[in-house]
């Protein structure tokens, strides 16, 4: 099967897949029990039956739920997300004010994780027992182990009131004004705005978050890469190479290595979808504007709209990692084939 | 797909694998060299930073009655009636320059200040104050309870206002200074899909507008809003008071309690709202930062359901006496914080009409035991429900629950916990199926009239299972508090709202507890800060020095 067929059989795939997840979304946020009213009209106007009915035609919630599921579905084929109840604009609107910040700030720390991991997982193998795998191990260990939240916070209490090296938490200065959103990316739209100092600026605000968020990911992907490694390396083919009289580092890169990645790259994707996640926290600590937190807002507000439009972003995004890892495979390795 | 030629595959040799490693150790060093010049960023004087809790479902006046929603309105818009910083005794005159009362306490007329522009430059008139209000009565949204009872209001020439009340209701004044019920330009939020009229609830459209715009006589002028993220004002030069100190406040949401403490350390704020007391603690000794507490119009009670269904033997008066006499008020106080006080009923202390202090129930076990041994009900079992991890007015919800189960357990009583959800917990609580319950009543307006929802009958009285008709004593405390509620003569009413606090305190399914105080810190060169429970700082008068 050729790659195109093979990717068009998978996206064909996922409407019904996100349907499904609309479905379970739905039916899970409606099966919790508290009403939307008591989340969003005050201790006096929950008690005045005209209000509460002017409330629940106004959001739809007076129909029965079939019937909101339907319109729900009706309106998505038609590209409408609803209107979010806790914010007052599109959920459309809402994710991509909020989206582009914990895309930019995931991406941010994967970058990190895989400049780091990679080579340290290779050179731990390589230095197998030495004083440098024993670090690597004990910093995997730490990075795997300690809860994101208080990293966060230890983190900004070092390097942000301490030692003054990273700059205040969010994802600009406040006294800098925003450049205007074009892609959502603050970065890119500095760029694109021809500021740079705002670009200089947002990315040392990205710095210390990323680093932070990508703490488990760099544990995980080290161990991982080190173990793969070392059974490469123990593989007939390498001592054939080494044999042959090729240089240390050549076996290793152009032939340990390359093999040694493919159950990597499974890890690694799943670790993005640990990225998102753990985001929701990072998110909270470093006051940054991203998903995670609208995630966190919607549900605590009981917030349809933005219950769904959050569980379709998040659920594409992890089947659109899937596939990238899936087609990666084929990079790596070229043995295995899609399809 | 074959790819057995293994073409365009990219291939790692030494070279990347330097790069790698260089990359890896230099993105760290890159951002600890990029790092220092951001941090010692001042801000610039003419702007003034204020990190805060921003989390409010909508800034349209109309549909909006949180707090910090009210603070942003407060700086936007301008009502008829205001309060002076923390004061929230006094009504002072704003859009109005003053009022005048009918004999009958039914009618009020109000005289409009005049040559007040607002920022589109339109004249503010009557007209405007009518619309504006016309469409909170007709919205039938969140704000409706604010103006029950208005039965019209009237512009008969550009500077008088009346408005006609169905029962003669004094709290009126107090009420109009909510910023729900601010003046908008009617002109541009008419033009704006704004409607007014009886079929406003269907036909407004004006939320989205008034989202990204203002359309009011504030000192400020919204600049810009990404919900749940960042808003900031902007000066408007025109403002009748005279022009606002700051050219520009930016207001960022900062979940973070932690996070706020150590950016207002460091001067990347001017002001912090969303700290609490661990916090305060530390910022007390900062240099550069102030740190204020303010009493918050609020009062903290223990529930207990008078329906023998749902509150079991809590529903005995005699075991709800009990309950207060065995609560321990000292370790209680300790986790209400500094700055907090005692309630000898459900009025705070800050509001004519309340009760000393002084003449609280103090903590006396064994008179607890002896009316617990009267009740004769046999083992005193319940749960106590209550919003695990919340944290309320700076006070930890589940610190203060496990306190009241150790006190009543020292009693005799069982008490098990209960802690839910929030919504989930307030949702119970709404529904009036706690048994026992953790909760607080914040003023909607600052005036002991709020309170009455206390009373048999009413919103927290419902709630706790004692409706009007619960007995005769029920009855009579009802009609005392439609009595306070309408009485014009300040003494008299005074005195009738100190008689409803007192008869609450005595035979109310309640346990008063106290009122808290919010901690809120500000960096020192700041001047004119004040903080209240209803729109939280005054922005206004804020000034920077240096």
């Amino acid at each position: 099967m050729s790659l195109w067929r093979y990717l068009g059989r998978r996206v064909l795939l996922l409407a019904p897949m996100l349907v499904g997840i609309t479905l379970l979304t739905f039916l899970l946020s409606h099966a919790v029990p508290a009403d939307p009213v008591t989340a969003y009209l005050g201790p006096q106007a929950s008690g005045d039956p005209q209000v509460i009915a002017a409330f629940r035609h106004r959001w739809g919630l007076d129909r029965p739920l079939p019937e909101q599921y339907g319109i729900y579905l009706w309106n998505l084929a038609r590209g409408d997300m609803g209107v979010s109840i806790s914010t007052r604009q599109p959920v459309m609107v809402d994710l991509k004010q909020h989206l582009p910040a914990t895309i930019e700030l995931a991406t941010a720390a994967m970058l990190v994780s895989l400049l780091v991991s990679i080579p340290l997982g290779m050179l731990s193998a390589v230095r197998r027992d030495t004083m440098l795998d024993q670090l690597a191990r004990i910093g995997s260990l730490i990075g795997v182990s300690t809860p994101i939240f208080w990293l966060g916070i230890v983190a900004i209490v070092l390097f942000y009131a301490y030692l003054g090296w990273a700059p205040s938490p969010g994802r600009l200065s406040m006294e800098i004004p925003p450049p205007p959103p074009v892609t959502g990316f603050v970065v890119v739209d500095a760029v694109l705005a021809r500021r740079l100092d705002v670009a200089a600026d947002a990315l040392r605000h990205l710095a210390l978050p990323a680093l932070v968020l990508s703490s488990y990911s760099v544990g995980v992907v080290t161990r991982m890469m080190r173990g793969s490694m070392l059974e490469v390396l123990g593989e007939e083919y390498v001592r054939t190479a080494r044999a042959k009289g090729l240089a240390t580092w050549a076996v290793v890169v152009r032939h340990a290595a390359r093999n040694s990645l493919i159950p990597v790259v499974t890890v690694i994707g799943l670790s993005f979808g640990g990225l998102l996640s753990g985001a929701v926290v990072t998110e909270t600590v470093f006051a940054w504007p991203g998903l995670g937190s609208y995630a966190f807002h919607s549900a605590t507000a009981l917030d349809f709209p933005a219950i769904m439009g959050v569980g379709l972003v998040v659920a594409t995004i992890y089947i659109l990692v899937n596939l990238v890892v899936d087609i990666a495979y084929a990079f790596v390795d070229p043995r295995i084939r899609v399809g | 797909m074959n790819r057995d030629q293994g073409g365009g595959v990219p291939r790692f040799n030494r070279r990347s694998l330097i790069w790698l490693l260089g990359g890896g150790l230099g993105y760290p060093a890159v951002t600890h060299l990029l790092g220092p010049e951001s941090a010692q960023a001042a801000a610039p004087s003419g702007t003034l930073l204020v990190g805060m809790q921003l989390l409010m479902k909508s800034i349209d006046p109309g549909r909006t009655i949180e707090a910090s929603a009210y603070m942003i309105n407060h700086a936007i818009y301008d009502s008829l009636v205001t309060f002076d910083g923390e004061d929230l005794k006094t009504p002072k005159p704003q859009l109005a320059t003053g009022w005048k009362a009918s004999p009958d306490g039914k009618t009020y007329t109000f005289t409009l200040r005049p040559n007040v522009r607002f920022s589109s430059g339109n004249p503010m008139t009557s007209a405007d104050v009518k619309w504006s209000l016309d469409r909170v009565i007709n919205l039938k949204a969140n704000t409706k309870f604010l103006i029950e009872g208005i039965e019209e209001v009237l512009a008969p020439d550009p500077l008088t206002v009346v408005v006609r009340l169905s029962e003669s209701k004094p709290s009126i004044i107090p009420i109009l200074s909510s910023p729900s019920l601010c003046v908008v330009d009617s002109k541009v939020v008419m033009e704006n899909g704004g409607e007014a009229g009886p079929d406003a609830k269907d036909k407004d459209r004006a939320e989205p507008y008034l989202s990204a715009h203002s359309a009011g006589t504030g000192a400020y002028t919204l600049g810009s809003y990404i919900p749940n993220q960042e808003l900031t004002l902007v000066k408007n030069p025109a403002h009748w008071r005279g022009a606002p100190k700051f050219d520009r406040i930016v207001i960022r949401h900062i979940p973070e309690p932690a996070t706020q403490q150590l950016q207002i350390a460091r001067g990347d704020l001017d002001v912090a709202t969303g700290i609490g007391p661990d916090q305060a603690q530390v910022l007390r000794t900062a240099p550069g930062v102030t740190v204020k507490t303010s009493l918050i119009a609020n009062t903290f009670y223990v529930l207990m359901n008078n329906n023998p269904q749902i509150g079991g033997p809590f529903a005995n008066p005699r075991v709800q006496q009990a309950v207060r006499y065995a609560l321990d008020y000292a370790g209680i106080m300790a986790i209400a914080g500094s700055g907090a006080q005692r309630l000898a009923s459900i009025i705070p202390n800050s509001f004519p009409g309340s009760l000393d202090p002084r003449t609280a129930v103090t903590t006396d076990r064994e008179k607890a035991k002896a009316l617990l041994r009267e009740a004769g009900v046999g083992e005193v079992r319940g749960r106590i429900t209550y919003p695990a991890g919340a944290t309320s007015w700076g006070v930890q919800v589940d610190l203060l629950v496990q306190k009241i189960q150790t006190d009543l357990n020292a009693v005799g009583m069982t008490v098990d916990l209960n802690g839910l959800a929030s919504l989930t917990a307030l949702q119970e609580y709404r529904d009036g199926k706690n048994q026992i319950g953790v909760w607080g009543w914040t003023a909607d307006w600052p005036d002991p009239s709020n309170f009455l929802v206390y009373l048999p009958g009413r919103t927290v009285g419902k709630r706790a299972g004692w409706p009007a008709d619960a007995g005769p004593e029920a009855a009579a405390l009802a009609k005392l508090g439609d009595q306070a509620e309408r009485e014009v003569d300040t003494p008299k009413r005074t005195a009738l709202y100190e008689r409803v606090a007192r008869r609450i305190a005595e035979i109310g399914p309640y346990a008063p507890l106290f009122q808290p105080a919010v901690p809120y810190a500000i960096r020192s060169n700041v001047r004119g800060a004040t903080y209240n429970s209803v729109w939280e700082v005054d922005l206004y008068p804020l000034a920077k020095s240096g």
